[in-house]
């Protein structure tokens, strides 16, 4: 889960990154730039980030090391 | 939402992924997967809303359109000291919102016209960077001006309803208002911003 929560939130910040430097640069291709690259990387990161939720979730809960039940 | 404060938002999301993305393992515990899911899935997508609405807000703004250098002279036709520009009249008068002067007259009012309008300066954009831009004097309009614009806010105001040209002819005012005949490109008010035909013009910017 962890790598996952890492793909996830380095992603999230690439976006979150366009995002504010389109907000700051205020020019017509910054909205753009925004709508191509900055939201697709930021619903990928949050995409990534419920899959590893439901993925961890699927895993057994048990202890390393416990006994399988019969 | 100002801009800034949408910066800042962003920004501090960013940097609480950033913990996330250093100390994953602080999301074992029922308050990390609390944290995690804020700052992984509602922020992210709250910051995204809101930086969204910041961009499409100043899309509409005057000064927007005429950051593109091809759009330079259209903005300068906003200024021109005669009364019978009709854009530079309605911009001047504040017939239309200054700081939205372009978007108030090209956009229609209908459902989808902010909709259509979008996707028409992406089109702009398209041609501006990766296609042949025209010069300033040859850009025309994609389809005729529709008189639905004009009269968003001229209908029901007495100078166009009791206007001597308008009532004329009786049948004048109901083909206006079919959108039958064109207020702008039958004769009657074609001086609109004219880029590349202006002579000697003066300029009028008002008291600085």
């Amino acid at each position: 889960m962890e790598r996952w929560l890492r793909i996830s939130g380095v992603l999230v910040i690439a976006g979150l990154l366009l995002e504010a430097l389109c907000l700051l640069w205020s020019r017509p291709i910054a909205f753009v730039v925004l709508v191509v690259f900055g939201g697709p990387l930021i619903s990928i990161g949050v995409l990534l980030f419920l899959y590893s939720l439901v993925s961890s979730s699927r895993q057994p809960a048990s202890p390393p090391g416990a006994a399988p039940e019969k | 939402m100002p801009t800034i404060a949408t910066v800042v938002l962003v920004l501090f999301s960013a940097i609480l992924a950033c913990v996330i993305v250093v100390r994953p393992e602080i999301t074992v515990t029922r308050a990390g997967k609390i944290l995690a899911f804020g700052v992984l899935f509602f922020l992210p997508l709250f910051s995204l809303a809101m930086g969204m609405q910041d961009e499409m807000t100043r899309s509409e703004s005057t000064a927007f359109c005429l950051s593109c250098h091809i759009m330079e002279s259209y903005g300068k036709s906003l200024h021109i000291d005669d009364p019978s520009y009709l854009a530079a009249a309605h911009f001047q008068n504040h017939r239309v919102p200054a700081d939205e002067a372009c978007y108030t007259c090209h956009s229609d009012y209908a459902m989808f016209g902010t909709i259509k309008a979008k996707l028409g300066g992406l089109r702009h954009l398209y041609v501006y960077y990766l296609g042949k831009p025209p010069l300033p004097q040859d850009i025309k309009l994609y389809k005729p001006f529709n008189n639905q614009v004009c009269l968003h806010c001229h209908l029901g105001a007495r100078s166009f309803e009791e206007g001597a040209v308008h009532n004329a002819d009786p049948a004048t005012l109901p083909a206006i208002k079919a959108n039958k005949l064109s207020c702008i490109s039958s004769g009657c008010h074609e001086l609109v911003h004219n880029v590349g035909h202006w002579g000697n013009v003066k300029f009028w910017y008002g008291k600085e």
